[in-house]
């Protein structure tokens, strides 16, 4: 059960986040819509202790997590994992390589100094990039790969932290319909299959109605809707998105692909479901 | 507010546009034609004093020019085309004339000059080592705080401020001539110079990876281990291969203070003597410098060329 | 959570469908062969050059660096000789770049492609340029020394030297990069070769080569300091000498000044270069 009891970000006089407060059980799947420069990100990064809060408290399993210190505080940020809009793999070294980097927190010194990954390490990391259909790049490196191939194996990364927690910031904002899709139906499947919350920041509101269980809105840093996905009406999303509105709900976007059936050979190519079935 | 004050400046401007704009033409050629007269005086007066400074005067020159000529005309070998390949006779003699009796010492200044070499392999590999330790909490976005990032930056331009020579000078007087000193001298400097470059490799790194590691609960030296270490390595690689033709140079003269290599040998020669071992030394002086350069160059090549590639 | 715990027989299976991946032993061999040559170099050529000698000479060493930093008898310090002489070095950088410059002009334009049509100039050109470059400028300064005596004299020749060789093969490279259609354009209305240089190559390679003259005053001042070990003039004799005499605390006195008197200089050339030349700092 993830706490958070009115965080606040400020940045100079503004306030990114305002006083947020929010109950999240385990194994849920929430995304959280607003416009660019509505805090999403800021709230997403405070989850993880990448930015650190003005005031306010994340409480987890009754722990305290925004007094961590130190190791416990790397502790946590290995607990509750983190995918990037722009994926963050370190691109000159190759896929299995970023993807054991997800278990540096349990090594120690000398070992992740020196590289020196185990078997089993390597057992994790290839269970992981197969189950995201990756296994077959495991040695190329990083940055040959294309966008909608690194951002899943920024996930494989994020599963051999074997997290309690997922987040995921705008994972597909830089992705084609069809990458976007893959990607959305491995968090999907992740949450599903595996238990894990899932927490994901989505610019598109088809996307979030379409894979989420619960949807949180902000606007200006102030949370505007938290609920349901049947229950957030056209003009509560108006509100949301405000000026921004025609973009969020307009055709021909990421968003408005996803959802609906892909061509048979697209599928086939990408085999999203193949390849989370096949790790079962 | 500059929409509304825009109004208010048309109206102040009542005169002719024309001469407006000529007026404001011969203000800034005036202005410029002074900046100008400006920069000549004081560039002339810079120029008189130094002069006056250094005693550069046309007497002295001219006494000077012609004992240069002079110098050199005695430092010229004096060889003979019918003995020139000759080798040692039975006595172990060289003729006179012959490029054997020219490189006498050929033996010694080989021996030396290898040794040049490695004190600035050495000096290299050590300075180097120390810069890449030092450029992490010298780099602005990757210092863990301000403190290590001011106290590394500091030490970074002591050591790189001080010419090694003078390093050498100090460090013989402490451990004794020999090359050691040269090493540890010249390895000091390495450490700032190649210190500062490494920090702006690293200054220009993408810091996404280093997110991605601390995202996943990497301490800081993972997050540099994983995140930098990868992005810049064939950039360090290149600037300390660049180094590494610096420091031989460096290694050569660091013998005239007694600091071994080829350079003591080069200051005793040109100090004692003023016959063609000047030049025969300096040759080998100039040929390893520059085979050096030639090599590492391709070396440079073949790793920055392999990232083109990519 | 059952797929999260890897067994021995899990490893093994994934051996057998992805061998490549766990075949970890070639790049592991070559990393420890190469770490191991890099350090056993290191550790071998330490040994040889005697670094022993650092544990020996502890005390001594101590000595000195005490005596660098406790000031004695400051009154008799000769101040004057102390400024004059990092006056005398910065006039022989100035001079000695100065005239090196005048000089690169000439040699940049005989050993450039675009305005030397014979190529057997150029290369004779080029050729002696490199000896002035291959040699070191101390070296340079011994030589003249040699031949003209101690002091500043010899420091002057020796950066004029080898700033010219340096300085003509920058300006050379300069004159080859330049745009061909300005030079076309004053060549149509009918200059003859000397009024082509005049109007189309300097206005063009002026500010860079005036950037490129002002950057090695810099370097040059730092060069200087040291000229004077050799007898060369500036404040490297006054370092030299005190030394000698064993008067640590004017050798540290005369260095940092010598540190502050260089960082001013690189500070003014970066801001005269990025206020008048409107180039980012080399």
């Amino acid at each position: 059960m993830l706490k958070i009891d009115r965080l606040t970000k400020s940045f100079k006089s503004r306030n990114a986040v305002n006083a947020i407060g929010l109950d999240i059980p385990e194994g849920q799947m929430v995304g959280i819509i607003g416009r660019s420069g509505a805090g999403k990100s800021t709230l997403l990064r405070m989850l993880n202790r990448l930015a650190e809060p003005t005031s306010g408290r994340i409480v987890f399993d009754g722990r305290d997590i925004t007094a961590l210190r130190g190791r416990d505080l790397l502790a946590w940020r290995a607990t509750c994992a983190m995918v990037f809009q722009q994926f963050n793999l370190v691109g000159r070294l190759d896929v299995i390589t970023n993807v054991m980097a997800g278990r540096l927190y349990h090594h120690n010194f000398v070992a992740s100094m020196l590289q020196l990954f185990d078997d089993e390490d390597r057992a994790r990391a290839i269970r992981a990039l197969d189950r995201l259909g990756m296994a077959h790049t495991a040695l190329q490196q990083a940055d040959t790969l294309s966008g909608g191939q690194m951002q899943r194996v920024a996930i494989a990364r994020a599963l051999v932290q074997e997290p309690r927690i997922l987040l995921a910031d705008e994972p597909i904002a830089s992705l084609d319909p069809l990458n976007a899709k893959i990607v959305m139906d491995a968090l999907s499947a992740i949450n599903r299959e595996d238990g894990i919350t899932v927490i994901c920041n989505l610019h598109t509101l088809d996307t979030a109605r379409s894979y989420c269980d619960r949807i949180i809105g902000l606007a200006d840093g102030n949370l505007v809707f938290d609920g349901a996905p049947r229950d957030l009406t056209e003009a509560k999303a108006r509100e949301i998105y405000g000026a921004e509105s025609e973009e969020a709900f307009s055709e021909g976007l990421t968003s408005t692909t996803i959802g609906k059936p892909l061509p048979a050979a697209a599928m086939i190519a990408a085999r999203p479901q193949y390849a989370l079935g096949a790790a079962q | 507010m500059s929409e509304a004050g825009f109004p208010g400046t048309l109206a102040r401007s009542d005169t002719d546009p024309v001469a407006g704009f000529e007026a404001h033409r011969r203000q800034l050629a005036r202005e410029k034609r002074a900046m100008n007269l400006l920069f000549a005086a004081l560039f002339i007066a810079a120029l008189a004093t130094s002069i006056y400074v250094s005693r550069f005067y046309p007497d002295r020159l001219a006494a000077g020019i012609p004992r240069i000529f002079e110098y050199f005309g005695t430092i010229l070998p004096h060889l003979e085309w019918q003995v020139l390949f000759e080798g040692r006779n039975e006595a172990g003699r060289a003729t006179p004339g012959s490029i054997a009796y020219w490189f006498a010492d050929f033996g010694t200044y080989v021996r030396l000059i290898v040794e040049t070499i490695f004190m600035a392999l050495t000096a290299t590999l050590l300075g180097a080592a120390v810069a890449f330790v030092l450029s992490f909490p010298a780099s602005k976005n990757l210092a863990p705080n301000s403190t290590v990032f001011w106290i590394s930056r500091r030490f970074m331009e002591i050591c790189r401020g001080v010419p090694e020579i003078l390093y050498a000078l100090v460090l013989v007087f402490a451990v004794g001539i020999g090359p050691i000193a040269g090493v540890i001298a010249i390895a000091i400097h390495t450490a700032g110079a190649l210190g500062k470059l490494f920090a702006e490799v690293n200054e220009n790194a993408s810091m996404r990876p280093v997110e991605g590691i601390k995202s996943v609960g990497g301490n800081w030296f993972e997050q540099m281990r994983y995140g930098v270490v990868p992005q810049v390595l064939p950039n360090f690689t290149s600037y300390t291969l660049l180094r590494f033709e610096i420091n031989v140079r460096a290694s050569s003269i660091v013998g005239f203070v007694g600091a071994g290599g080829i350079g003591s040998e080069l200051n005793r020669v040109i100090s004692l003597y003023s016959d063609d071992r000047v030049i025969a030394v300096l040759i080998l002086v100039v040929l390893t410098v520059t085979l050096i350069d030639l090599l590492s160059e391709q070396l440079r090549f073949y790793f920055i060329g392999k990232e083109n590639l990519k | 959570m059952s797929g999260y715990t890897v067994t021995r027989a899990d490893i093994d299976a994934l051996k057998l469908v992805h061998p490549d991946v766990f075949d970890v032993r070639r790049k592991r061999a070559i990393l420890a062969i190469v770490w191991a040559v890099v350090i056993g170099y290191v550790a071998i050529s330490l040994w040889y050059f005697d670094v022993g000698r650092f544990l020996n000479a502890s005390d001594r060493a101590w000595r000195l660096i005490s005596a660098m930093f406790v000031w004695k008898d400051i009154e008799t310090w000769q101040f004057a000789n102390i400024y004059g002489a990092i006056a005398q070095t910065l006039a022989m950088a100035f001079l000695g770049t100065f005239m090196a410059s005048v000089a690169a002009l000439f040699l940049g334009f005989l050993a450039a492609r675009t305005t030397m049509p014979f190529p057997f100039v150029r290369q004779i050109v080029r050729r002696i340029l490199d000896v002035f470059r291959g040699v070191d400028q101390l070296i340079w300064g011994l030589v003249f020394v040699r031949a003209v005596g101690l002091g500043p004299l010899a420091g002057v020749l020796a950066i004029f030297i080898s700033d010219t060789g340096t300085l003509s093969k920058l300006y050379s490279e300069a004159l080859e990069n330049i745009d061909r259609k300005q030079v076309e354009g004053v060549r149509a209305t009918g200059a003859g070769p000397i009024k082509v240089m005049r109007y189309g190559y300097l206005p063009q390679v002026l500010p860079v080569f005036i950037s490129q003259s002002l950057y090695f005053f810099e370097s040059s001042t730092r060069s200087a300091t040291i000229l004077g070990l050799v007898g060369a003039g500036g404040v490297g004799m006054i370092i030299i000498e005190r030394f000698r005499a064993n008067l640590f605390d004017q050798v540290a006195f005369v260095v940092i000044n010598v540190l502050i008197c260089v960082f001013a200089i690189d500070w003014v050339s970066k801001k005269i270069r990025e206020r008048y030349i409107g180039e980012q700092s080399h």
